[in-house]
């Protein structure tokens, strides 16, 4: 009876809590003033756009420009609110269901500068294709504020409705233009595909809430606090192993870990990624390729670092085995690709193996490694991506969007300067030494060689090597290739080439001072450990 | 065994068998048809846990709405039925092979899972607690909501918001700026039919 007495009393505890936290709850709002602040401007846009753009008197003006830009004006204000929202110590809040720590606030800006900058880069690509209703940018910016959101998820229903947000916006992005057969193809085979994985990751869910009564990662870290990283594997040591069958709870990460994947194109679950980069239009792949990554490896490191830590060691095989194996075909199925799109989806496959390959390693420094390996990884997306659309061939058939290898050749008689940029960020890409993407990928390999996984590390390293062939290639192209005549490119904006010209001399700047990185990427990774 | 495990293995054995017809339907109309069943299947086993509004909604929305529109949907699109068998063979067996292998898996773990209270040994065992006692004796509505509206404001808001992109969306890519391909319904042609 005495247990009962105790339980009653800590139930009242925990009553008054709640009603302490219902109270709480309306200082709450102020954490996430940014979102509130985005959807707001968001909602404001569709009004706004929706009353100017079928407005006869007005004469039915095309205002798909002022929008962008409208939408840029809307991320610098977000930008700030959430440079300013600025907290030392991890808050949690709505019920511990968004949380708020120095991983939240550093992804969030990163996503911020990296939307800004592709929005800048997509512009005259827009203007070409003749996409002139507005909607398109609002899609862009609904697809943001659901990354900004899996950022702050600390739930798996939030994660769930903020991976939800990102993806129906994305497969608007890739069946945007109507009139391309290739367009609606890729939209519909994306839509298909991510249902797909949006249900594979409600079923794991589903499993896992069956098995422990909450979707919280919060609680469930509370609720396996005996486990730590090994003790399932020896079962006679710890006395909980043995009284609680975990085995539904694995199936519910098995089904999880495949509908992230599934969204990351890693390589079991890869094959659609290739054909949706070249069928939609450049202006999403380029948010399809550079942006949603880093959201989701945070949920990825929310989920086994923070909260269900104890059971990585289950799960490192199954990490290693589907790194090496994206590694593997992003370096060998990018040797045969002719066009630039899909051979930069295979080269993305494989970089996203290489983060995977560090995130399996399950250490701190793995995780570090990790965060500046996505946040180099989207800095010389956004250089590349960005040369690729501004770039613009001076030809009769402005409508093509898809540029073969062959378009490149000889850019350097015709624009000198974008190809040494352009052949500058390729070789960070390879991890050529004097550029930041050879520290980063340097450091990859070290800390999967201190994990003693020395097997996966010597493949990986192949590998590099072999993929170093095709970006090479492209440099040949720009250089060496033996043509008559290069082609004639339309001039480059000023604000384009603002932005190409700052990606450019960050990699330089941060090969001679890696601090910079190794500080920022070191503050992201200082989650709240179980342990 | 009472009534209520009777009750409920004959709801979910139909809603299995139908879910499985569903695929193996050739027909797209029968495969509609059998999806209400399935919907109405799983209703039944909602009301057997006794919660009515979740019921009530998917009753409402899934078989009064969706699949109502899919049937009128499949009506519009003069469909052929084309067999698919010889892509059934080519796929056959490496498909339904680590099919059977993750299913016979899955069950295991089920049933070694649910067999036995795994508590029960330890200290961890629950002791006996009236429940009756300790709930608030509100309605399944009631209960909804104020969990929504007090733990679950955020989420309820983005639920929204994905509801508005879905607007946005088929407002983007049903609307066409040009008028001729619309097909409409000229009332003089069809009274004068």
């Amino acid at each position: 009876m005495l247990i009962y007495e105790i339980f009653k009393n800590y139930e009242m505890l925990f009553f008054d809590a709640t009603i302490k936290e219902s109270i709480m709850s309306l200082n709450e709002v102020s954490i996430i003033f940014p979102e509130i602040f985005f959807v707001l401007s968001i909602l404001f846009l569709i009004l706004h756009g929706a009353l100017l753009c079928t407005n006869k008197s007005k004469n039915y003006p095309l205002i798909q420009n002022s929008i962008l830009n409208l939408g840029i004006l809307i991320l610098i204000f977000t930008f700030i609110l959430v440079c300013n929202n600025l907290i030392l110590l991890k808050y949690s809040f709505f019920n511990s269901t968004i949380i708020m720590d120095n991983l939240t606030i550093s992804s969030k800006q990163c996503i911020l500068i990296a939307s800004i900058i592709c929005l800048l880069a997509i512009q005259e690509y827009l203007n070409d294709q003749k996409i002139n209703s507005f909607e398109y940018i609002l899609l862009i910016l609904f697809a943001i504020f659901g990354l900004i959101l899996l950022c702050s998820a600390n739930d798996l229903i939030t994660a769930y409705l903020a991976i939800e947000v990102q993806s129906l916006s994305f497969y608007l992005l890739a069946a945007y233009k109507k009139n391309s057969v290739f367009s609606t193809e890729s939209g519909l085979k994306y839509f298909v595909l991510g249902a797909f994985s949006s249900s594979m990751f409600l079923l794991g869910s589903s499993l896992i809430y069956g098995t422990t009564g909450t979707t919280n990662f919060e609680d469930c870290k509370d609720l396996f606090f005996y486990a730590y990283p090994g003790s399932f594997l020896i079962e006679d040591c710890n006395e909980f192993s043995q009284i609680l069958n975990l085995n539904l709870l694995q199936f519910g990460f098995l089904f999880l870990l495949i509908s992230l994947f599934f969204k990351l194109a890693l390589a079991p679950f890869h094959i659609w990624s290739p054909d949706i980069y070249e069928g939609s239009l450049t202006s999403s792949t380029i948010f399809f390729a550079i942006v949603p990554k880093l959201s989701l490896f945070i949920l990825l490191v929310r989920f086994f670092q923070c909260s269900f830590y104890g059971f990585i060691d289950n799960w490192r095989y199954c990490f290693v085995i589907v790194a090496v194996l994206s590694i593997i075909v992003g370096s060998f199925a990018g040797l045969e690709q002719r066009k630039i799109k899909s051979l930069l989806a295979y080269s993305s496959i494989s970089h996203m193996g290489y983060s995977l390959l560090a995130f399996s390693t399950g250490t701190l420094e793995g995780i570090q490694v990790l965060f500046s390996y996505l946040l180099i990884y989207i800095l010389s997306g956004l250089c590349i991506w960005s040369i690729f659309l501004t770039l613009r061939l001076k030809n009769n058939y402005l409508q093509k969007g898809n540029k073969d290898l062959s378009d490149f050749v000889l850019l350097v008689k015709s624009n000198s300067v974008m190809a040494i940029f352009f052949s500058t960020v390729l070789l960070s890409l390879a991890g050529f030494p004097p550029l930041i993407g050879f520290y980063v990928k340097l450091n990859i390999f070290l800390s999967v060689i201190e994990s003693t996984m020395f097997f996966s590390a010597t493949i990986s390293i192949i590998c590099s090597v072999i993929s170093t062939f095709y970006y090479i290639r492209i440099i040949k192209v720009l250089y060496f290739e033996k043509g008559l005549v290069g082609n004639l490119y339309h001039p480059i904006k000023y604000k384009n080439a603002l932005t190409i010209g700052f990606c450019f001399f960050l990699f330089i700047i941060l090969f001679l001072n890696p601090n910079i990185l190794y500080f920022y990427s070191y503050k992201m990774c200082l989650i709240e450990y179980p342990l | 065994m009472n009534l209520d495990m009777i009750l409920f293995y004959f709801f979910s054995s139909i809603l299995l068998l139908s879910s499985l017809l569903i695929i193996i339907e050739i027909n797209t109309i029968y495969s509609i048809l059998l999806l209400v069943l399935s919907f109405v299947m799983a209703t039944s086993l909602l009301f057997l846990l006794e919660s009515e509004f979740m019921a009530l909604i998917f009753i409402i929305i899934y078989v009064g709405a969706i699949s109502v529109l899919f049937l009128f949907v499949i009506i519009m699109l003069n469909v052929k039925i084309t067999s698919s068998i010889k892509d059934t063979l080519k796929y056959f067996p490496i498909g339904n092979f680590l099919g059977l292998v993750f299913l016979i898996e899955i069950l295991l773990i089920i049933f070694e899972n649910y067999k036995t209270n795994s508590y029960t040994n330890s200290f961890l065992f629950n002791f006996n607690i009236n429940w009756f006692y300790k709930l608030d004796s509100i309605t399944d509505l009631k209960a909804l909501g104020q969990i929504l509206y007090t733990h679950y404001v955020p989420q309820f808001l983005i639920a929204g918001i994905v509801l508005l992109i879905a607007v946005v969306g088929a407002v983007v890519l049903t609307l066409s700026p040009k008028k001729v391909y619309i097909k409409t319904q000229d009332t003089f042609r069809q009274v004068s039919r």
